[in-house]
């Protein structure tokens, strides 16, 4: 249909086509000429730069190897490199055992209040993971933390129950942080499978639990693996756990080291040498997780035909129900409970009491001290302009292509899906190596930051965009062309009311992790261009947990109450549509 | 980078003939409400007790606000280099922790030469740390140790730093990083003169929580978390005179003492603001502020903090300036290496 009415497409054209697209430039063809450059700068420039100077020397520029054997010369940095992938898979592991049940209750069973469960993995999206840390410090501090006092005091013992300073540690804090992946993949993947398998296999006498584990699990089998792998990759990129919690304990990982060739002395070059086996396991799992799940080999799941019915698990569903609660617990309740009471404590380790009942935390962060009050300022203003940003670009990627207005709309496409492969430190120092030096000589500024953001989000943005706009039928704007009206016209009074949902969804889907994001931050904030979540980690090394806590509880406040916003205005799912 | 170093150093001789003659106070003032502003990037203080010491210059000098940047040692110098490093002037005023990089920045010709009213006008021992006058002390923070007094008695507390390392305080000693804290980067060159590298195994083994500013042991102490720990003369000063369970131990093989300087950099936007800056933290109402959070007077006209001994009375030991030029990063890869991060 699209064809008959736009004369730019049809390879048939050709010469004379070529031709006649040069002499009636339509302001679309403009249009796609800039998106081409701003994504060249957002994408290309970032990365190009991050492998350029990886062969650099630091200071003159020329050639060299040396980045190279400096980065994995050291037993030091490749045990880093070691550990990071031991935590990655750890941390996969320990989300399978919390969310696959969860899963498997909530779309296969008659388990009770499923909402329950639907709380948990919200809780943990709200809660960031470096906020999840420092509420467990005060939990599970191996002397102090009142779980071990607890422990301590119950039996007698001389040795802490649990050290959150451990590598089990960070391993459980980015756990709780990262199921809801493994959850949302296994429960897609299971939504789509009838039940008829399971009864027939219910009528061969075999009991439930035996059908679970050998039919119903292998066939969501690659979802979970899915699942497994962006977990894995969230894990190994992430800054703010090991930060915070790997070096009191000692444990050297990936992105601490990286932070380490960001100080003194400052080896950027090394630092970029350094980074490319994360962008290249990134790569590399990316295209697996890609191949997994396209891969159409099971006949059984083939949509949602087949009948399905909940299995009455008897007694057991109150035991999964409790699992869902627990896990909630760890991974929200408990530590956002106790970060509130610590927001509010004189001293954390005096306790509860009414003594130690205080404001005075609050009030520092929001009326005197200018540092805090900049910070949340900024992270407001960054998230608030990054959302817009990339929800533009998005949108106009999105319209080019799916009503394909220009030949080669797909790189477009491509450009904006690419830094989903790209983990956020990574970009980070892309960034650094590419627009902080002159001529540019963006460092420390609060644009460097912004542009940043919306590279970081912007396949969130086009994942809603395109999925928006596939939802618009084209024939409505061609009414209004046949009508007399420009291009512009119909996307101003047809296109963009349409879309009013998928540009609320959009805004917020990027705008909430970007108030909250520290991996891509930490290496490009100034003097004046400091946001939230670098405070924290700034102010986490003297040990103020009360100052801390008070400024995580105004994250977690603003965090839930966009969370509503979305619920109410865009819908109870529009966090969960993750388009990873 | 060599173009832009020599730039600075071209720029700094400039303003620093313009400014060797001593211009008086309220012409510096005058200029730097024209400024506006002074951005401080400072690891001697924590971060309130510099905002509330930018606050107060505020008060004192209406028109110039503080824009405090308040980071370790090791990470604050690495965020000036790497502002050298792009050309970017943001830094007016640097008080660092760690001599050796005001050495270097003096070195490379990054450093403004400056003469405040108030630089002859500080207690004896901190006169003479820069006779060239490109840096001027602010803070004299001598490295002690500390317990917790609800965990340990008086007489079970350690008296010199090898305590630290006694395995009867396996899992109870809090520390700080040497990688990321200037004033423990001297502190281990101290230990490692003191006691070589088998302290640092020895300390390794004793399995201590490792803060990265040296503010953050007695923190740590205060919480309950640890029973013993290091940590400066003045944060354990203020939260003891808080009424926190922690008391102080002056080591008897001396606490580590090194002169922590302050400095504006060759290109300062600032620069008239900076020199404002640093000369009210030369002042005698610093001075004073100063002394309410347990740190020591730069000026003899005000008396020490109350709770803790005054600098002569402490059994010191430091590290020559030798030392620690040519023992700061290696202990650091040391410690990396022993520690394993």
């Amino acid at each position: 249909m699209t064809d008959n009415v736009t004369p730019y497409v049809g390879s048939a054209a050709g010469n004379r086509g070529y031709m006649r697209r040069f002499l009636n430039l339509e302001p679309i063809n403009l249009l796609w000429a800039l998106l081409f450059l701003v994504l060249i700068v957002l994408v290309v420039g970032p990365i190009g730069f991050l492998i350029k100077v990886s062969f650099q020397e630091g200071g003159n520029g020329s050639f060299t190897l040396d980045n190279y054997l400096e980065a994995y010369g050291r037993w030091r940095y490749l045990q880093a490199l070691i550990n990071s992938c031991l935590l990655g898979a750890c941390t996969a592991l320990l989300c399978v055992i919390f969310a696959v049940p969860m899963a498997w209750a909530v779309s296969r069973t008659n388990m009770p209040a499923k909402w329950f469960a639907w709380a948990s993995v919200l809780g943990a999206f709200i809660l960031p993971p470096y906020l999840t840390s420092i509420g467990w410090i005060l939990i599970a501090g191996p002397n102090s933390g009142w779980l071990n006092e607890g422990w301590r005091w119950l039996t007698g013992a001389e040795t802490p129950l649990f050290n959150i300073y451990s590598f089990f540690g960070i391993v459980l804090m980015i756990a709780l942080n990262a199921f809801p992946f493994i959850f949302l993949f296994t429960k897609a993947g299971l939504d789509m499978i009838s039940t008829e398998m399971e009864e027939a296999a219910a009528i061969l006498g075999s009991p439930t639990w035996y059908t679970s584990l050998k039919i119903t699990l292998p066939l969501v089998w690659p979802s979970i693996l899915g699942g497994i792998i962006i977990v894995f990759l969230e894990s190994i990129a992430l800054f703010g756990v090991p930060a915070i919690l790997g070096i009191p304990a000692r444990i050297n990982l990936v992105t601490t080291q990286l932070f380490q060739f960001f100080g003194y002395p400052f080896k950027m070059e090394v630092a970029a040498a350094y980074a490319m086996p994360l962008l290249l396991i990134t790569i590399s799992l990316i295209w697996v997780q890609r191949l997994l799940l396209n891969r159409k080999g099971f006949v059984t799941q083939t949509g949602k035909g087949g009948e399905r019915r909940e299995l009455d698990i008897g007694k057991w569903k109150w035991v999964l129900l409790a699992w869902c609660g627990f896990v909630g617990a760890l991974a929200m309740y408990l530590p956002g409970y106790t970060m509130v009471v610590a927001s509010f404590s004189e001293a954390w380790g005096k306790g509860m009491s009414a003594s130690n009942l205080t404001l005075a935390n609050y009030y520092d962060v929001l009326f005197v001290s200018r540092l805090t009050q900049e910070a949340i300022v900024n992270s407001f203003y960054f998230a608030g302009v990054a959302a817009c940003g990339a929800l533009t670009i998005a949108l106009c990627v999105a319209y080019v292509v799916t009503r394909k207005l220009v030949p080669f709309a797909n790189v477009l496409a491509f450009l904006c899906m690419a830094p989903f492969v790209i983990p956020g430190i990574v970009l980070a120092i892309g960034f650094y190596a590419a627009y902080a030096p002159p001529p540019l000589g963006l460092y420390g500024t609060s644009a460097i930051i912004i542009v940043a953001f919306i590279a970081r989000f912007l396949p969130i943005s086009y994942g809603t965009a395109a999925a928006g706009m596939r939802s618009i039928n084209p024939e409505m704007e061609e009414a209004v062309r046949v009508l007399g009206g420009g291009r512009l016209t119909a996307i101003r009074y047809v296109v963009a009311p349409l879309l009013k949902k998928t540009l609320f969804a959009g805004f917020l889907l990027v705008f909430i992790p970007a108030t909250r994001e520290l991996s891509a931050a930490i290496f490009l904030v100034g003097p004046s261009s400091r946001v939230m979540s670098v405070l924290i980690f700034d102010m986490t090394e003297e040990g103020r947990f009360e100052a801390v806590a008070a400024i995580g509880c105004i994250i977690l406040v603003t965090t839930t109450f966009f969370v509503w916003l979305g619920f109410k205005l865009v819908g109870r799912d529009f966090m969960m549509r993750t388009n990873h | 980078m060599h173009y832009t170093r020599l730039a600075a150093a071209v720029l700094g001789a400039f303003v620093a003939t313009g400014a060797s003659a001593q211009t008086s106070t309220d012409e510096l003032y005058e200029k730097a409400k024209a400024e506006g502003e002074v951005t401080w990037y400072v690891a001697q203080f924590t971060t309130s007790i510099a905002e509330d010491i930018g606050q107060d210059f505020t008060n004192a000098y209406p028109g110039v606000n503080v824009n405090v940047i308040r980071a370790t040692g090791q990470v604050v110098y690495s965020r000036l280099a790497q502002d050298l490093r792009n050309g970017v002037a943001q830094a007016d005023v640097f008080s660092g922790s760690d001599q050796t990089h005001l050495i270097s920045l003096k070195e490379e010709g990054n450093l403004l030469q400056f003469s405040p009213e108030n630089g002859p006008k500080l207690r004896k021992p901190y006169l003479d740390f820069e006779p060239d006058g490109y840096w001027y002390t602010t803070s004299a923070n001598p490295t002690v140790m500390a317990y917790n007094t609800d965990l340990v008695t008086a007489e079970e507390a350690p008296t010199n730093w090898t305590g630290l390392v006694d395995p009867k305080w396996k899992g109870k000693v809090a520390m700080s990083h040497p990688g990321f804290s200037g004033s423990t980067g001297s502190w281990a060159v101290l230990m490692r003169r003191l006691y070589g590298d088998e302290f640092f195994e020895q300390l390794e083994a004793n399995d201590p929580l490792i803060g990265r500013s040296l503010s953050d042991p007695p923190n740590t102490l205060v919480a309950g978390e640890r029973a013993i720990g290091i940590g400066t003369l003045a944060t354990v000063t203020r939260l003891k005179n808080a009424g926190n369970p922690i008391e102080i131990i002056y080591p008897e093989d001396g606490a580590k003492l090194t002169l922590s300087g302050t400095a504006i950099p060759a290109n300062a936007p600032h620069p008239n603001a900076a020199q404002l800056f640093v000369n009210y933290l030369l002042s005698e109402r610093a001075s004073d502020l100063m002394v309410t959070y347990g740190l020591q007077p730069m000026r003899p006209e005000v008396a020490p903090p109350p709770g803790a001994k005054a600098i002569d009375e402490i059994n010191l030991a430091s590290p020559t300036q030798d030392e620690l030029i040519n023992g700061v990063q290696p202990v650091i890869e040391l410690w990396r290496r022993v520690f394993g991060a």
